[in-house]
């Protein structure tokens, strides 16, 4: 029976990847589920009845399919953590050229654009938050209870094939005896098995993308906070238990930021499958394909450090984000607000391209001097004030 | 009395039974390492903000859960429709614990024993809303059971109860959209884990002006449940029961030999004998009663158990170097009384330690929700007792180290003069001296180990690894290594300083020399300050004989 579906795997595999451009790695197509529809329409928490919106199902390979039907309430939870991604790449982008604009063409085409065709740092950037993203996101739908296979892996026993009946009554056993692991495990696991389908480390780019989403993952492994209490004789610390926060997804958007203005250029190692990288494994009793994560990347310039675990890596420069180019999906910098008194990249020189820009004072009515009470009373006063906006040519 | 069993004892007997404790004592630490796994398991619970549609919000029967028939309608906090049809009072936090896994939904077992619950918020930042680091938050906490038998909806009220709690807040970087670092907020601890499900609701309400208002926008809440394993319970409960009987055994071969003898048993035996009991009570596995009754009483009455060991094993420590202070002035039996100043610290220790005790876990058992350092009288309570504890503590450990040092003064004294006596008083000189030597040795090296442990097990936090094959869980091994290293240190004790039936080598013919050998055997000679004084006893002595 597994090796059937095994098979069937494998041939859909092949049929998938038949079709679709050889450049990039092939999963990502799954972004667009950020944009199709709302997140409540995808899987209703109930198991066994599975509602999928055909917009959605065209986004996944055949594999998160199953991956989304074996898990019911997982798909709300990689639409949610696509959405959470999107929005900290265009919060952390908002004052770069290149602004993290994502369209709403779903069928065939990409959510972020053709950006994603080049091996470039942004594309290094949407792979890693994205990946970080479903990680963030599975694992608060496991702690929230909205998953209800999150896996209760404890580490002393091997886990068995889930849905049968011994399975059952050995999980039972195993939460009774020894409890349950963090749900961070979870969120890390199914995220390698969701986001990295289809990236089979075979091309240099697939490659790539398979590292930048790992280091996605890391990045939400190492923002956690360890949080303790003590429950020892009288409330001492004679018996400590200590635990792992999730961390909020904001200061994994600003890690993966520092590490985007970072990145390394890399180009493949004359060896193939080098040593094994030293990697914080989640899941270390999980042999299938593991060996696609064991390369080792060579710095393109020989001078330079060879990327670690939680660094982003490219291949190729990036384009120039000045002007419109309709071959690489870029919009350009017209029209854009800009700062100028900055010298940043967010000033009006640099993000103009020089071209200059136009100044404009309006009026704007905005809320202002906000009182919040808990919970859900905003006391505002509307406020009348004059802006100076400076807008890209 | 012609000396204790440990110095009769001929080395090699010594050198096994040694070794046969070495070998219980590592496989307490291997049973723990190796069998048991770590001794408590957290699970992280998302709040489910629930929507409450109800009138009447002070219903207990109305519950909000999230799995099952009836469970809540949930909102987003994120998308509320600000101040519309929504008040503090209709949003409800609801935590169904334990989380589902596996595609199952696991229940609580009695193993588990009991249950701690922690809140952590998320608390967004917000400009015009700024949150102080010291603030206060209101909590109405209602915790519900449920049983396996039990229809999905039919959650009952276990414990109610309106709590404040201090938050203190920090944020490095202040811009909309970040989180504040806040600390954990102890919220209640369950002494028994007697049901299969529960449910904490918790409402933020704002019934006063001030309640609430300075909490900021919480995004979400935390909560987490930490309960001690079943596998552990199990371990630790099989390591109890084998204990508990080879004490009891013990105890009763004791106390016949005591009786054995002519004379009444002296203050020392008798200080042993309380030990042993005191390790009897602790070793009692009386956890296997909360398998079939709800005993919510457990947590303090073993907090009460371990109390009443440590004060009969510290109050033995200083009875044990003053008896074998060489020099001493009175001649009478000794009695307790003659500690009271030593052993008042040990009291008042442990007396304060248990008044703060029952401040905290005492009234926890009317309201798990309770908590002693909420309140700046309670913390101002609760903190003059634990500096009373160390103090007390403190204080102990200098009327030990003195006495000790005495000790030790004494026996290098009595060393010198030593090839000067008959070779009845050097033996039994020599007899104490080792006594003394053994159990200082033993007792150091069993603190030291525990000690050392400990703080290992702070350092390296969770799992050790010698090989990639042998997972050592190291908590449960430090747990049960020590536990089982006092036990096997107490019954050490109780075998080898067990009155000998063995006859004193020399001039054991005459019952004047068992009169003389019980007499000095813990009333010692008059004072002997100087050569000459001792030589001058020495002489009166054997006019005795």
């Amino acid at each position: 029976m597994k090796c059937l579906c095994l098979f069937v795997l494998f041939l859909c595999l092949r049929c998938d990847g038949a079709g679709s451009k050889p450049r990039r790695g092939r999963g990502s197509m799954w972004w667009g589920i950020a944009k199709a529809g709302e997140p409540n329409n995808l899987s209703p928490l109930s198991p066994g009845v599975l509602y999928m919106d055909p917009a959605v199902h065209a986004t996944l390979r055949r594999k998160q399919r199953r991956l989304a039907r074996e898990n019911p309430g997982v798909l709300a939870a990689v639409a949610k953590g696509a959405n959470m991604a999107v929005a900290e790449c265009q919060h952390q982008f908002k004052y770069r050229r290149w602004n993290c604009s994502t369209r709403n063409f779903l069928r065939g085409k990409n959510l972020f654009g053709k950006i994603v065709d080049r091996g470039c740092r942004e594309t290094a950037f949407i792979y890693a938050i994205t990946s970080a993203g479903v990680t963030h996101a599975v694992s608060r739908a496991c702690a929230e209870g909205s998953i209800e296979s999150c896996t209760c892996d404890y580490s002393h026993v091997d886990r068995a094939p889930h849905r049968s009946r011994a399975a059952a009554a050995a999980n039972v056993r195993v939460w009774k005896w020894g409890g349950c692991s963090d749900n961070i495990g979870f969120g890390f696991k199914f995220s390698r098995e969701f986001v990295d389908t289809g990236e089979r480390g075979k091309t240099l780019r697939e490659k790539m993308n398979l590292h930048n989403n790992e280091a996605g993952r890391m990045h939400v492994q190492t923002e956690m906070r360890q949080e303790c209490k003590c429950h020892g004789m009288s409330g001492s610390c004679t018996v400590k238990t200590c635990w792992m926060r999730l961390p909020s997804f904001r200061s994994v958007g600003d890690a993966l930021k520092d590490r985007f203005d970072g990145a390394s250029r890399v180009m493949m190692s004359n060896t193939d499958l080098e040593a094994p990288v030293q990697r914080n494994d989640a899941a270390p009793h999980r042999v299938p394909r593991r060996d696609r994560y064991r390369f080792q990347l060579r710095p393109h310039n020989p001078d330079h450090k060879s990327p670690g675990a939680k660094d982003l890596v490219y291949l190729e420069s990036s384009p120039g984000f000045c002007e419109k180019n309709p071959r690489l999906g870029i919009p350009g910098t017209h029209g854009r607000t800009c700062n100028d008194t900055s010298i940043g990249v967010d000033g009006c020189d640099l993000m103009c391209c020089g071209r200059g820009y136009r100044t404009e004072t309006m009026f704007v009515v905005e809320r202002c001097n906000c009182t919040f009470h808990w919970c859900c009373e905003v006391k505002c006063k509307l406020c009348r004030t004059e802006k100076v906006v400076h807008t890209c040519l | 009395m012609a000396g204790t069993v440990l110095e009769n004892l001929s080395s090699r007997k010594l050198a096994v039974l040694i070794s046969f404790l070495l070998a219980c004592q590592a496989i307490c630490f291997l049973i723990g390492g190796l069998v048991a796994p770590v001794p408590a398991n957290v699970q992280t619970i998302l709040g489910t903000v629930c929507k409450d549609t109800s009138k009447d919000k002070n219903d207990t029967t109305k519950w909000f859960y999230v799995r099952g028939n009836g469970k809540c309608e949930s909102i987003d906090l994120a998308n509320v429709q600000l101040g519309h049809d929504l008040s503090e009072a209709d949003i409800v936090f609801a935590f169904q614990m334990p989380t589902p896994r596996e595609g199952e939904f696991f229940d609580y077992s009695r193993w588990q024993q009991n249950l701690i619950g922690v809140l952590l918020m998320d608390i967004r930042y917000h400009s015009a809303m700024e949150v102080k680091s010291h603030s206060i938050v209101t909590i109405d906490a209602r915790l519900a059971y449920r049983n396996k038998e039990d229809p999905e909806d039919a959650w009952k009220l276990y414990k109610q109860s309106v709590e404040t709690r201090n938050l203190d807040c920090d944020i490095d970087v202040k811009t909309e959209g970040y989180l504040y670092n806040c600390t954990t907020v102890p919220l209640f601890e369950l002494g028994s884990l007697y049901h299969d499900y529960y449910l904490l609701n918790i409402r933020l309400p704002v019934d006063t002006k001030e309640m609430n208002t300075h909490i900021g926008h919480i995004q979400d809440i935390w909560l987490t449940v930490i309960n001690q394993n079943g596998g552990f319970t199990q371990v630790w409960l099989s390591l109890k029961t084998a204990f508990f009987p080879c004490i009891v055994g013990l105890l009763i071969w004791f106390w016949n030999r005591i009786h054995l003898l002519q004379r009444k048993p002296v203050l020392l035996e008798e200080m042993l004998f309380a030990l042993g009991i005191a390790l009897c009570v602790l070793d009692m596995p009386i956890e296997y009663l909360t398998l079939h009754f709800d005993l919510p009483f457990m947590l303090l009455l073993s907090d009460v158990r371990q109390g009443f060991f440590y004060a009969s094993l510290f109050s033995f420590w200083l009875v044990f170097s003053g008896e074998h202070m060489l020099i001493q002035e009175v001649r009478a039996k000794s009695t307790l009384r003659k500690y009271w100043r030593h052993l008042s610290a040990v009291l008042l220790g442990c007396v304060s330690l248990f008044i703060f005790d029952m401040c905290e876990r005492g009234i926890q058992l009317r309201n798990p929700f309770y908590s002693i350092w909420v309140t700046e009288l309670g913390t101002n309570l609760a903190l003059s007792f634990i500096i009373l504890a160390g103090i007390s503590t403190g204080m102990y450990f200098m009327f030990l180290s003195y006495m000790v040092w005495q000790v030790f003064l004494n026996i290098s004294q009595k060393r010198q003069s030593m090839p000067a006596m008959s070779s009845v008083r050097r033996l039994h000189y020599e007899g104490i001296i080792y006594r003394f030597n053994f159990l200082m040795l033993a007792t150091l090296i069993c603190a030291a180990m525990t000690v050392i442990g400990f703080i290992l097990g702070q350092v390296a936090e969770g799992q050790w690894k010698w090989d990639d094959n042998i997972e050592l869980e190291y908590t449960s091994a430090f747990f049960t290594g020590v536990y089982g290293m006092w036990n096997i240190y107490i019954i050490a004790l109780l075998v080898l300083y067990a009155p000998s039936h063995k006859k004193w080598p020399v001039n054991e013919n005459t019952s004047d020399t068992q009169n003389l050998s019980e007499e000095i055997e813990f009333n010692k000679m008059p004072a002997e300050r100087s050569e000459i004084s001792s030589l001058t006893s020495f002489i009166t002595k054997p006019a005795v004989d």
